[in-house]
């Protein structure tokens, strides 16, 4: 195969390497440097009722980190049926605050605060309902002990947020 | 004649320190015995010239090390006192030890340290909330620890309920990504499709865009 002239091969390929660093992105398909994270969460939106006429009929199972998720439910919320609605794993970045939205309705916004003492890390929480946050904590998440937080009511059951550190 | 410093009853007599009774049967001796009334004249005039002539309160030279000696005496004193008790306590113990019974108790109190340690090795660290606030004051954050669910609870009392007829969804997020120079984060499905892109609005509230920000 014979090579291009060097002086067509530069007018050629030199103008075509500028534009592509001058050009803007395509929708949605952004350069993304990843940034550090300190691990990664599992939430989950969980509905809570007695009535499985109640039930959505979501199909969403917990991962494998969390055996019996339903069963250690029970042990806090009396109910008889848990059923997730919406679940999300995310990256919980070591600068950056990260979301966790399971659901437009109940969702939580993380800000790492650093590893803690024997493992897992220190978060700042806030859980949101819409455009109302209805708690800040501090809290220290770590893997194998999710977070249970009890929710408001709906229908005749109760809307359960879990969150749960995956191991790395 | 015994020698001053030995005769108690006439240093007594001489520091005033007898009472009427004593002090009458003392001088009734000294009437009858010349010589220890002689010395006991002796003794009182000798008294009175040193009172006489040194002042009644004197500066104590280097009380700090004097004090300091002292104290060091009392700290010996301590120690010295500790080493019986130990002693003591370690007779007892062995004491103890030697009881028959006292094998099989000690067998089972071994037993039961090496169990508790090693499910304490082998138990993992909880979660922990270590504070909240509720923006809100009709909303009530409880926190407890359940070890039967082996989970954290916080539970949030006194939020108003979302009304039955709301239809809750969730979402089921296969991945995210954030964009860190507009701090922006979509979530996509297991195809790949958008379902949602959450950012902060003017106000620091959570804002869910409809269409891609970047459009």
């Amino acid at each position: 195969m014979k090579w291009p002239h060097p002086v067509l091969f530069s007018l050629v390929i030199c103008p075509w390497v500028i534009a592509q660093d001058a050009a803007p992105s395509g929708a949605g398909t952004l350069p993304v440097a990843k940034p550090a994270t300190e691990g990664k969460v599992w939430g989950a939106l969980i509905f809570a009722t007695d009535d499985a006429a109640q039930l959505t009929g979501s199909q969403e199972k917990p991962p494998a980190s969390l055996p019996k998720l339903n069963e250690r439910l029970s042990k806090v919320f009396s109910f008889k049926h848990f059923e997730i609605l919406g679940q999300h794993q995310q990256d919980i970045f070591r600068e950056y605050e990260s979301w966790v939205v399971p659901s437009r309705d109940l969702f939580l916004k993380i800000d790492s605060k650093g590893p803690a003492d024997q493992g897992g890390v220190n978060l700042h929480l806030q859980v949101w309902r819409e455009q109302q946050v209805l708690v800040k904590s501090e809290a220290v998440l770590r893997p194998g002990s999710p977070l249970f937080i009890g929710g408001p009511k709906w229908k005749n059951g109760r809307l359960i947020f879990v969150l749960s550190l995956e191991q790395k | 004649m015994k020698p001053p410093s030995e005769n108690h009853e006439l240093i007594r007599w001489l520091d005033g320190e007898m009472n009427a009774a004593e002090r009458a049967a003392f001088e009734a001796q000294l009437a009858q015995d010349p010589a220890l009334n002689r010395e006991a004249l002796e003794m009182q005039a000798l008294s009175e010239g040193i009172r006489a002539h040194l002042p009644k309160e004197m500066v104590v030279p280097y009380g700090d090390f004097f004090n300091s000696q002292i104290q060091v005496r009392l700290a010996q004193m301590e120690v010295e006192e500790g080493a019986r008790s130990s002693r003591f306590s370690a007779s007892t113990v062995w004491q103890w030890l030697r009881q028959p019974w006292f094998a099989v108790a000690g067998a089972a109190a071994i037993a039961v340290i090496s169990f508790l340690t090693l499910a304490r090795d082998g138990h993992q660290a909880d979660s922990q909330i270590l504070s909240s606030y509720t923006p809100s004051a009709q909303v009530q954050a409880r926190t407890f620890h359940d070890s039967d669910a082996q989970a954290t609870v916080l539970m949030l009392d006194g939020l108003d309920a979302v009304p039955a007829d709301r239809k809750v969804s969730g979402l089921n997020v296969h991945h995210s990504q954030t964009e860190t120079e507009i701090a922006a984060t979509s979530l996509y499905d297991a195809s790949g499709s958008r379902l949602l892109t959450i950012s902060r609005d003017s106000g620091g509230n959570p804002f869910f865009w409809q269409t891609s920000p970047r459009g």
